[in-house]
């Protein structure tokens, strides 16, 4: 009877018909508020777990929390509108609101179904009804007619061109670039500019950027001394296989498990210094066993995040209170690491454990691939000489069953007839292989270090048997034909039914081409995670990118091409959307640290377009390493580069995870200890001193001023190319007066005190003295220091 | 509304709308519409911020906080918990039922000496306090005559035995990386209270002796948004980054800029729409303020004569570790809510005395001072002073052993920490150790059995999420709730421990 008469008071009863999707509504209410107590950590013997549907239906002695065949009698029904004795119980700390309480009810009234947490389930493609609109935007477009808003207007070309160059490469386009593409009218032109952009040597370092915050990527070991790693040629090749367009999967692989590959190439080898990315320590102290433990949290926790987007940090002391992860499979997932070969402690060293020489930096390897290409040339000139038929039998056999290595040995015997080529041509290999570098690389252990699952996380106290190396069954098996080692894990992850990796993958490039991933918390897709803004789109996207072979550059072509992408980023006056879930804008973000210093060396012509190599130093304020730094560390001084290093790209900035750079740092940078998936975004004073008073900004605005003035003697066609380089477009009329006016007001202060321009203009290396122009010099100077420091510049709109 | 209910306002709208790492731009934007301009402006106004009561949770005793942070882990033995029985045993080895097979670092695990007991070699002097009265070694002769100012705890303690997992716990709440540093969680818990200074600071002191690193990370934001991470105020070049415009511009070049610069955001504003710009322009004013009002800070020659006695001649000198106390009770006027100072150089593993009586000389008469200067300013009931490092050290010597020199090993089970002002009660002393300071004991000196743990808090016992855990309660914020959602879980400084040490608060 009670039930029947709650049910009177059921606000809802009248929806009670409407579906409901458990996955997306019900289960992040379960999870948000019930599973702590009723989740997976539950002891299901005894407690009521609400976390699958066994267990919620489960008869508890008369009566079920969850009923599907007479819903209205199901317990949890009536105890959420219970007053006296409520679930959640009144001091909880989370509680129900109406709206979350109806939507209970309106399932458990249907029927009270269960379904799977939509990431858990392998995305499919959802056919499009309409082959004449690009997917996405029919996707989108669905959703805003929902809202009853419509597409905005296009971005003007101009703003366009600078939106896709910077999302594609992170600089703007090249101002002849740019003007081909305005001046070309035709529909194909914004796919060739577009191509053009994917071709760019740049595009590979700008992406390769959020892939090294992902994977935590620096050039020192990060705890204690925080001494040099070698790793940079790692950073290398992310950019190499991504300008190559390497398929995302193998991508992956190699990282995870190039060294388990047949016959590894050097780059799939040097692709496993993911797996040696965690932070280190050798201080003096620490046990071994402890941070052989840690090393592999770290690692398993950093896989969690970058390719199944979710914090498997729970399960390391105990079975995740939300997400179906027991902690034995935490173990059994860490496992896959704890059998790799290098020692837990670093000894401070550049190098230790398995490491491998290869190029020192892009040109280097270019020169390496030359001669490889050389050899194989020699040697394959050789067959012609083996086949004629009075080559001697036995030894055209012995040539036919050796490897190249044997053969170019052959080739170099005193009686070779190519002896004095390949001669020369090993001179110079070994030569290349002096200056190789040493880059930090995985491999396995012969017999394998024992996983158990240890209590509460601590190295210490191992319990149970030892555990084979296995993955997270929610996401399904490792198949049998797969080795229980990295290379099983890697095609487990890039298996067509995984249900995350694709999806996880194609939100984070999402995210870096509109602002903001589709699933709104990258970093976690489990039960507390946001959901997508647009589900279907992004289970279309994450199939599309399996579909594709796994190509980044197509993906990223689909977005970029898109109506979506293409809007305008005003804010639309009648339509309220802040966050821009309803995609109906452009993007619009402040860009990222390494953007906004790249885009002031490229508009000043200062940009050292050099690749690869050691990371290197700008200027840095003195004294910041050594005020932290232990006396031992060999990080404790930081010795400024010089020349033209210290115009490279900021990708190539030197890393000190306990000190990164504060030009990075103070613009959101992370500092590469732990995973980043998502930069914040924040607007602080101190960015605003670093933009007008850094030394590098000064010589940047210098560097500028210089090319405006040497561009034209007209105040007007400088400020032209001023708001081309900085803005991809001219001055309105109000800019222009700004901008004059504070030149002559600069002009006039300067004319007084010629003195004050001197010294502004010796700011730095590049400083320019005896100029006989010093102070128009100097008033154009502050005119970009101004420019470069607006939004003008440092927004991507 | 109050400032109280407008953070909590603020703190539920950056929680939902921007899970995880995110911007606080939106939020604040959005708070700054509700309230209107008059609320940032009227925080700067100085009897407001003495006025303010604004923690989150409850009616906070403290305002602000100055943590004196002794990084390496000064030697209780010494400085603070006076054990007179372990003279005779000098020498001797550490009782096997004093260890209880505890681990020890790798550093004296298998020293062929074993673990020979080394008193200390420092006279000890009782001062009378409002409680038992508190002990303190003769390397601490000015923080004696505060003794009444001060809260006394000796069983302070820890799990971690290495410094950078330990430094990292007791500032972030975790041994690993990637957390929020008590600082940060204090800034997204609290916000600021003046809108021209910054309102969490980090210095750090010179020292003679920089053994052990420091790591942007005990300051850092974790995955909070990079705007709660500590302002260093260096002592070297620019007090703040790139404070210093460039040579050859002044501050009327600077003001006709930022004009310009106003007029061309404005015209990006009328572009787009987009509230961001305008938020940043009033970044830019606020970093033109800052310009002023940083060398104002800075600027000691507006210090009385008496200032200099009481803080001793070295506080004339920047960075010293005086000086940086000075510049902490400056701030704490202007309305700077949280001020760190990291010293360096308390790693006493050989050479103790020599090192200790350095570090000592270097921060006593300080820390003495700027507990005297707070009181005599009205200040230090809402200023919460702490004093401490990560852990403590052993009582069995590290190396050789002599009534003059030694050294001494990591120990994370008690070790001495003092707070003062702010809502803790005065004069008192908290918590005992056994005979050894090994093991935390009862009032009689006998070891808890079992040992106090993370999870299981014993009245007298101060694990260091506790200690956390009363900091935040004593600037009005229940530990347990201030969180933070990130990768679908809502963090805490405290992790899922902590317990609020009710015995010391007044």
């Amino acid at each position: 009877m009670r039930s029947l008469t709650f049910l009177i008071f059921l606000p809802v009863a009248v929806h009670a018909d409407e579906p409901v999707d458990f996955s997306r509504q019900i289960l992040p209410i379960l999870s948000n508020k019930c599973f702590v107590c009723h989740g997976p950590a539950s002891n299901g013997d005894t407690d009521l777990r609400l976390d699958n549907v066994d267990g919620a239906t489960a008869d508890r002695g008369g009566y079920q929390a969850v009923s599907q065949t007479e819903p209205r009698s199901s317990v949890l029904l009536r105890r959420i509108y219970d007053a006296t004795k409520p679930m959640p119980p009144a001091d909880a700390e989370k509680q129900l609101s109406t709206d979350e309480k109806e939507l209970l009810a309106r399932w458990i009234l249907g029927g009270g179904q269960y379904a799977r947490h939509w990431a858990f389930v392998a995305p499919q493609k959802t056919s499009l009804p309409d082959d004449s609109e690009h997917p996405i935007d029919q996707f989108v477009r669905a959703r805003m007619a929902d809202a009853n808003v419509s597409f905005a207007d296009s971005a003007d070309r101009s703003t366009l061109a600078r939106r896709t160059a910077l999302t594609l490469t992170g600089l703007p386009p090249e101002p002849k670039q740019l003007a081909r593409f305005l001046a070309d009218e035709t529909r194909e032109a914004y796919d060739s500019f577009v191509s053009e952009l994917l071709n760019s040597p740049r595009f590979g370092e700008h992406q390769a950027r959020y892939w090294l915050d992902a994977v935590r990527y620096g050039d020192t070991h990060g705890l204690h001394l925080d001494n040099r790693r070698g790793i940079y040629p790692y950073r290398d090749w992310v950019v190499r296989a991504l300008n190559k367009n390497l398929p995302l999967d193998q991508f992956i692989t190699w990282q995870l498990a190039g060294d388990l590959l047949p016959d590894p190439s050097m780059e799939q080898l040097i692709a496993t210094g993911y797996v040696r990315m965690n932070p280190t320590t050798a201080e003096g102290g620490v046990l071994p066993d402890e941070f052989q433990a840690k090393n592999n949290f770290d690692r398993t926790e950093n896989l969690g995040t970058v390719f199944l987007g979710m914090s498997l940090t729970c399960a390391r002391c105990h079975t995740h209170k939300y997400d179906p992860v027991p902690q034995h499979e935490y173990y059994q997932l860490l496992a896959f690491f704890n059998s790799t070969a290098e020692p837990p402690l670093d000894s401070n060293a550049y190098e230790f454990g398995p490491t491998l020489k290869v190029p020192g930096d892009q040109n280097a390897w270019i020169d390496w691939q030359q001669l490889l290409h050389e050899r194989s040339q020699l040697i394959k000139n050789t067959a012609d000489i083996i086949a004629k038929p009075d080559f001697p039998e036995d030894l055209r056999s012995q040539w036919q069953n050796s490897s190249d290595d044997v053969r170019f040995k052959l080739l170099m015997a005193e009686n070779s007839p190519l002896a004095a080529d390949a001669g020369g041509l090993s001179k110079r290999i070994a030569e290349a292989t002096e200056s190789f570098t040493t880059t930090l690389i995985a491999k396995d252990l012969d017999q394998p270090r024992p996983t158990h699952v240890l209590q509460r996380g601590e190295y210490n106290l191992p319990v149970g048997n030892a555990l084979q190396p296995g993955v997270l069954t929610v996401m399904g098996e490792l198949p049998p034909d797969l080795p229980p080692n990295r290379l099983g894990l890697a095609r487990w992850l890039t298996a067509r039914e995984h249900p995350l990796v694709s999806r996880v993958m194609v939100n984070r490039i999402w995210q870096r081409t509109f602002g903001h991933g589709l699933v709104r918390t990258p970093e976690d897709f489990g039960l507390q995670g946001q959901q997508p803004t647009h589900p279907r789109l992004l289970d279309w996207l994450a199939v599309e990118l399996q579909d594709s072979g796994w190509n980044l550059k197509h993906m990223l072509r689909l977005m970029v091409t898109s109506k979506t992408f293409r809007q305008s980023s005003a804010w639309r006056p009648r339509f309220s959307d802040p966050e821009n879930r309803f995609w109906t804008r452009g993007p619009a973000y402040r860009m990222d640290a390494e953007v906004l210093r790249d885009l002031g060396l490229w508009s000043s012509n200062l940009l050292d377009p050099h690749m690869g190599g050691e990371g290197v130093k700008p200027y840095q304020p003195d004294g910041m390493w050594k005020a932290m730094a232990h006396p031992s560390s060999n990080t404790r001084e930081y010795v400024r580069d010089k020349g033209r290093q210290i115009h490279r790209r900021s990708l190539y900035v030197y890393w000190k995870r306990t000190s990164p750079h504060p030009m990075m740092t103070l613009f959101d940078a992370p500092d590469r200890e732990s995973s980043c998936v998502r930069r914040g975004r924040t607007n602080t004073p101190l960015q605003s001193l670093a933009l007008l008073n850094e030394i590098q900004r000064v010589e940047i605005a210098r560097g500028l001023a210089g090319r405006l003035i040497s561009h034209s003697d007209n105040d007007d066609t400088r400020l032209r190319l001023l708001f081309t380089l900085l803005a991809s477009r001219h001055p309105s009329a109000a800019e222009r007066t700004a901008c004059i006016q504070l030149v002559q007001k600069m002009h006039e202060r300067y004319s007084e005190s010629p003195a004050d321009a001197d010294a502004l203009l010796a700011t730095g290396d590049t400083s320019v003295t005896n100029l006989t122009e010093q102070v128009q010099f100097a008033a154009w100077t502050q005119l970009a220091l101004i420019a470069l420091a607006s939004d003008l510049a440092i927004m991507i709109y | 509304m109050s400032l109280n209910s407008a953070r909590q306002l603020e703190l539920m709208t950056t929680r939902r709308q921007l899970f995880g790492r995110s911007t606080l731009g939106v939020g604040t934007a959005a708070l700054a519409q509700l309230l209107g301009p008059n609320m940032l402006s009227s925080a700067t106004d100085r009897s407001r911020v003495s006025s303010q009561a604004d923690g989150i949770h409850h009616v906070p005793s403290a305002k602000r906080v100055i943590y004196l942070f002794m990084s390496g882990g000064p030697s209780h033995h010494d400085l603070w918990d006076y054990k007179p029985k372990l003279t005779k045993m000098f020498g001797s080895q550490l009782p096997d039922e004093i260890r209880q097979g505890q681990r020890v670092t790798g550093m004296t695990a298998n020293q062929k000496n074993g673990f020979p007991i080394c008193p200390s070699k420092y006279r000890f002097t009782r001062t009378d306090n409002n409680d038992r009265g508190v002990w303190t070694s003769e390397l601490l002769p000015h923080t004696a005559r505060v003794a009444q100012e001060l809260c006394v705890i000796h069983s302070t303690y820890t799990e971690a035995i290495n410094h950078d997992p330990a430094i990292t716990y007791i500032q972030t709440g975790s041994q690993i990386p990637g957390r929020p540093s008590l600082g940060a969680w204090l800034s997204y818990g609290l916000g600021s209270l003046n809108r021209n200074l910054p309102h969490y600071v980090v210095m750090h002191a010179r020292t003679n002796h920089p053994e052990q690193s420091l790591f942007n990370r005990l300051w850092g934001p974790g995955f909070l948004s990079s705007d709660h991470q500590g302002i260093l105020l260096r002592s070297q070049g620019d007090p703040v980054l790139y404070l210093s415009n460039p040579s050859g511009v002044n501050r009327d070049d600077r003001r006709t800029q930022l004009d310009t610069l106003g007029l061309l955001n404005q015209a990006q504003y009328d572009r787009f729409g987009d509230p961001e710009i305008l938020s940043r322009v009033r970044q830019h004013e606020m970093a033109y303020r800052m310009q002023m009002s940083i060398p104002e800070l800075m600027d000691m020659s507006d210090e009385a004569k008496g200032t200099f006695q009481l803080y001793g001649e070295d506080a004339k000198t920047p960075g010293t570790f005086a000086a940086c106390c000075l510049m902490a009770r400056r701030m704490a006027e202007r309305g700077v809510r949280n001020i760190q100072i990291f010293h360096r150089g308390w790693d006493a593993h050989g050479g103790l005395p020599r090192e200790h009586e350095s570090q000592c000389q270097d921060v006593d008469q300080g820390s003495a001072a700027l507990i005297r200067d707070l009181r005599q300013r009205g200040l230090l009931d809402d200023t919460l002073v702490i004093w401490g490092g990560e852990f403590g050290r052993t009582v069995y010597c590290q190396g050789g052993l002599t009534r003059q020199n030694y050294g001494r090993d990591h120990h994370p089970r008690c070790f001495t920490v003092w707070m003062a002002g702010g809502g803790v009660k005065p004069g008192i002393t908290y918590g005992h150790t056994d005979d050894y300071a090994y093991n935390i004991a009862d009032s009689d000196g006998v070891p808890l059995s079992p040992q106090p743990s993370k999870d299981n808090w014993q009245p007298g016992t101060m694990h260091i999420h506790d200690l956390n855990a009363t900091i935040l309660h004593l600037l009005g914020i229940d530990h347990q709730r201030l969180t933070y959602r990130y990768q679908g879980r809502d963090f805490r400084l405290t992790d899922v421990h902590g317990h609020v040490v009710r015995d010391i608060l007044i």
